[in-house]
């Protein structure tokens, strides 16, 4: 049970700067996840916390301790590789036992850590197997299991489910979130898939190039991302751009549809310079118009029904966009449909480097 | 190229073999048992009937024992030593990817003999240790120990970077980490490397000419004089030769069955 505290974190390798400075505090029992695209370093800084990679310049504090020059064995956290890394030449058992028994930890107390995690993670049939003998979620099952004995400090989970099919991974996924509220251990999750990250996270951080771009809990980082990065990464499926020119009272689409803006939001834009701006709505800000301002025709291309609603993909000024709809209002391929913006809710980015307008 | 002519470089490939490694080894076996007057006999004899005259010889007129007991103890000595600093060289390597320690290691082995063969002379004088098993020992881990380190670092290589993380994430400092996670691993390694310390230098004879005397003298060293002493003993010498090539041939049919193993598979997502 500790925080983490990263100040001024600098990681290269050789001319490769892959953290070029990053802070950041994470609260004692709290349940942090890392999203960003693949090679954003999001393993590089889960091992720089786990003591296996050295930092070139800045602190990393567990606790109140600052543990630069700790070694890994001596930080007491656990941690699942995006590998796996199982010990293949022992049992399952003893995979998840060794930790705890080179400890000297009692037997008895060992089994009950064993079995405990076993059924929580449905591996109990094949406890006597050797790692080569269990198919890639069942090795990362146990992995998992070795990592979930030992409560440590802190645990370190490099996309953990990445292997499990779609039923076990929201099982293991509503698993690894109860066991954090019984632990209530500090916990790191290490993902691409932003469904994970909103359901599981106390607070996300999402990462870009080594860069945090934006921390907070799921619903501030899908209401209100900083940047377009953010704002394009979190959400599914993701959300609608447009490039927009600024106009009195509004924007200009490409096609020259006029998207009226007022209130907080105009002053807001008015207090930028650019003319160029991004528009940003999500497919549920989408909504059905009989015409009017602000409104524009496409013709729709797939529809996709989920059941629960319809996602509707059309094609806008050369790029493809998706709207979600009431399963009510049936939709087919090759209609020509009208959409408008809720424009209360949608957001404007700044032309250069993508900040968040409003 | 055209079928018949890689079957007829096969079969060349195989006469070869036969003719220069496998006859020579059935010569010298069949010889071993021939009655003295018939090992140098021309054309050779076919039909005899085996006599054990020549082993009687060999251990009546040398200390053929004594050999064999100073082979094993420098031969067992030289592979332990060179197990004890060899596995642990080579895993240090293969960790910190810095490799030019085992590089001289190699260099030494790849060296003339001879060139050690002076200065050892000295060294070991200088501190009374000629005719020592310290000596033989010490000075066949130059034998042993590059031979080790070069046939383990492959293994060590192969062992997945991340198993050794988390054995470390696990609480593990390093030398436990080589013990109980990395060394179990590479038992295939393990084996075959020990077993080719063991042979080659069983089979060295160079340091043994100097750095031993008579109470410690090396079979391989013991029957190579021998041949120096004249033709009288040929029977004798097919015997010894007989003898000193029983455990390396074993050997090599073991280690053969090691070579191929997968023992890492499984550990990480493959
Ligand atoms: N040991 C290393 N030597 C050199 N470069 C490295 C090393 N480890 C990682 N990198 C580089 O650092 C960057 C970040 O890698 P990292 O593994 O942290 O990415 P990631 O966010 O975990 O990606 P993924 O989602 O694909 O696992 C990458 O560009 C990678 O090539
Ligand atoms: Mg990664």
């Amino acid at each position: 049970m500790a925080s983490i505290r990263m100040k001024g974190i600098v990681k290269k390798f050789g001319d490769l700067t892959v953290i070029p400075r990053l802070d950041l505090e994470i609260q004692d029992k709290e349940f942090v996840v890392f999203v960003g695209p693949s090679g954003c370093g999001k393993s590089t800084l889960l091992r720089i916390i786990a003591g296996l990679e050295k930092v070139n310049e800045g602190d990393l504090y567990i606790g109140d301790e600052r543990v630069n020059d700790l070694p890994a064995a001596r930080r007491d956290i656990a941690m699942v590789f995006q590998d796996y890394a199982l010990y293949p030449h022992m049992t399952v058992r003893k995979n998840m036992a060794f930790a705890l028994e080179r400890r000297g930890m009692p037997k008895a107390e060992v089994d009950a850590r064993i079995r405990r995690a076993a059924e929580i993670l449905h591996i109990e049939p094949y406890m006597d197997r050797k790692p080569k003998a269990l198919s890639g979620g069942q090795r990362q099952r146990v992995a998992m299991g070795r990592a979930m004995v030992r409560n440590p400090k802190v645990f370190l989970f490099d996309e953990p489910l990445s292997n499990l099919d779609a039923k076990l991974r929201a099982e293991v996924r509503t698993e690894i979130k109860a066991l954090s509220q019984t632990l209530q251990t500090t916990m790191i999750f290490v993902t691409h898939d932003q469904v994970e990250a909103m359901t599981m996270a106390d607070r996300i951080v999402i990462l870009k190039d080594g860069m945090v771009q934006q921390v907070g809990g799921p619903e501030e980082v899908y209401r209100n991302p900083v940047n377009q990065f953010v704002a394009g990464f979190i959400g599914s499926p993701t959300m609608n751009f447009f490039t927009a020119a600024r106009c009195d009272g509004g924007l200009r689409l490409a096609d020259g549809t006029k998207v009226p803006i007022g209130g907080k939001q105009a002053a807001a834009l008015d207090r930028r310079s650019e003319a160029q701006v991004v528009l940003g709505v999500r497919p549920e800000h989408l909504r059905l118009a009989q015409g009017g301002d602000g409104s524009f025709e496409v013709t729709v291309n797939v529809v996709e029904p989920l059941g629960s609603d319809t996602l509707c993909y059309f094609d806008f000024e050369g790029s493809r966009h998706v709207a979600r709809l009431d399963p009510e209002r049936p939709v087919h391929a090759g209609e020509r449909i009208r959409f408008s913006f809720d424009t209360a809710r949608s957001h404007v980015f700044a032309g250069g480097d993508g900040r968040c307008v409003f | 190229m055209s079928e018949t002519w890689i079957r007829r470089l096969n079969a060349f490939q195989l006469l070869l073999v036969i003719a220069l490694i496998l006859l020579p080894i059935v010569w010298m076996v069949v010889s071993s048992f021939k009655p003295s007057a018939q090992v140098t006999a021309y054309p050779p004899t076919l039909i005899f009937t085996p006599v054990l005259d020549n082993y009687r010889q060999l251990f009546s007129t040398t200390p053929f024992g004594s050999y064999l007991v100073n082979s094993i103890v420098i031969t067992v000595g030289s592979t332990l030593l060179g197990l004890l600093f060899g596995v642990p060289g080579a895993f240090a390597t293969s960790w910190s990817r810095v490799n030019w320690p085992a590089t001289v290691t190699l260099a030494a082995r790849m060296a003339p003999g001879a060139l050690f063969l002076l200065p050892w002379y000295i060294m070991f004088r200088t501190f009374g240790m000629i005719g020592s098993y310290s000596a033989m020992i010490l000075a066949h881990a130059v034998i042993t120990m590059p031979v080790i380190i070069w046939v383990m670092l492959p293994y060590f290589d192969n062992v997945p970077r991340s198993v050794l993380e988390s054995a470390q994430v696990d609480g593990c400092h390093v030398p436990e980490i080589l013990w109980r996670i990395a060394l179990p691993m590479v038992l295939p390694g393990l084996v075959v490397s020990s077993i080719l310390a063991f042979v080659f230098s069983w089979n060295y004879f160079l340091f043994a000419l100097i750095l031993t005397n008579q109470s410690t003298k090396t079979l391989i060293a013991a029957s190579f004089n021998f041949i120096g002493e004249g033709a009288t003993y040929w029977g004798a010498l097919m015997a010894a030769a007989t003898i000193i090539a029983i455990p390396p041939i074993i050997l090599a049919f073991v280690v053969q069955r090691w070579l191929v193993s997968g023992l890492v598979m499984g550990a990480v997502k493959g």
